[in-house]
């Protein structure tokens, strides 16, 4: 898959962002890097859209932040996954696997 | 309980939105630093790559604006909790609207009870207005005084770069704009 071509479905961040504090706590710039990582870097998210996504996780539970020293001394907010963010990348992750499944039938239709 | 601590963290933002806009402001500086750094030891010089940085983040001001609004707006997602919020607000302000009216007039101690409730219900409106809006406050009438002084920091440095382009001054036969209108 190109790149270039690897848009985000409106929603998906949210899911990937809570996949990526799934492994761990990490501030923004680890949250982005991590996705990166996990997905072979072929989902590089616009690194400034990932902030309002995590305000909007937060402002719904799903999240929490706390400031904390980062690994080069310097003070940074990082953010962990709640029991209720647990579940909902349950739930994410099944919607998902419904929605990928369903669409793969749909183009495999001759 | 996680929902606790987002409607502690709300009524956190409501009372002192200047230190959100500072929070959010000190988060995001940090992630452009990382990126700077990154950039560096990718072998980029040091201004190239802080510009690089400031790119790849994308708008600063709007993502700044955008997470000060979201923290600012209700924690809730139900329509119908937002409609007894408002509606409780509603009461209350015209109760005390009503409570104002009402109060004798004649004496100082009466109009500056008066005032106090002007002031009262002033600021409920504001603080209610703030919370409901999302586009107003994009486009910077409730923006804080500090968000404010920063926008203003940030054009006269960081965006001016952006908008520079495309806007010279002599075309390639050395005449101004003024000058190409009356040729």
């Amino acid at each position: 898959m190109s790149k270039a071509k690897a848009g985000l479905l409106q929603g998906t961040l949210d899911m990937l962002i809570l996949k990526a504090l799934f492994l761990g706590p990490l501030h923004g710039y680890g949250i982005g890097q991590r996705i990166a990582q996990i997905s072979g870097d072929e989902l590089k998210i616009e690194e400034g859209s990932l902030y309002p996504g995590l305000y909007r996780l937060e402002r719904r539970g799903w999240v929490e932040s706390e400031w904390d020293v980062s690994e080069n001394n310097q003070r940074a907010k990082f953010y962990k996954l709640t029991r209720t963010g647990r579940k909902q990348l349950i739930i994410e992750e099944q919607n998902w696997e419904r929605l990928a499944s369903a669409t793969m039938k749909a183009l495999r239709a001759s | 309980m996680s929902w606790i601590k987002a409607t502690n963290r709300f009524l956190h933002a409501w009372r002192n939105p200047d230190d959100i806009a500072r929070e959010v402001e000190a988060e995001l500086r940090f992630h452009i630093e990382m990126r700077t750094r990154s950039n560096i030891e990718a072998g980029m010089d040091p201004d190239e790559a802080r510009l690089a940085a400031r790119k790849t983040f994308g708008d600063f001001d709007q993502v700044k604006t955008t997470c000060c609004e979201i923290s600012r707006s209700l924690p809730f997602n139900s329509t119908v909790l937002k409609m007894g919020i408002y509606l409780i607000l509603a009461v209350l302000a015209g109760g005390t609207a009503l409570v104002t009216v009402n109060l004798p007039h004649h004496s100082l101690s009466g109009v500056l009870w008066q005032l106090v409730a002007i002031a009262v219900l002033a600021r409920a409106f504001i603080v209610g207005r703030r919370s409901i809006s999302t586009r107003q406050f994009a486009s910077g009438i409730f923006k804080t005084k500090r968000e404010r002084v920063h926008n203003d920091k940030v054009l006269s440095s960081d965006v001016c770069e952006k908008y520079r382009v495309g806007i010279a001054a002599h075309d390639e036969q050395g005449h101004t704009p003024v000058e190409r209108m009356f040729e």
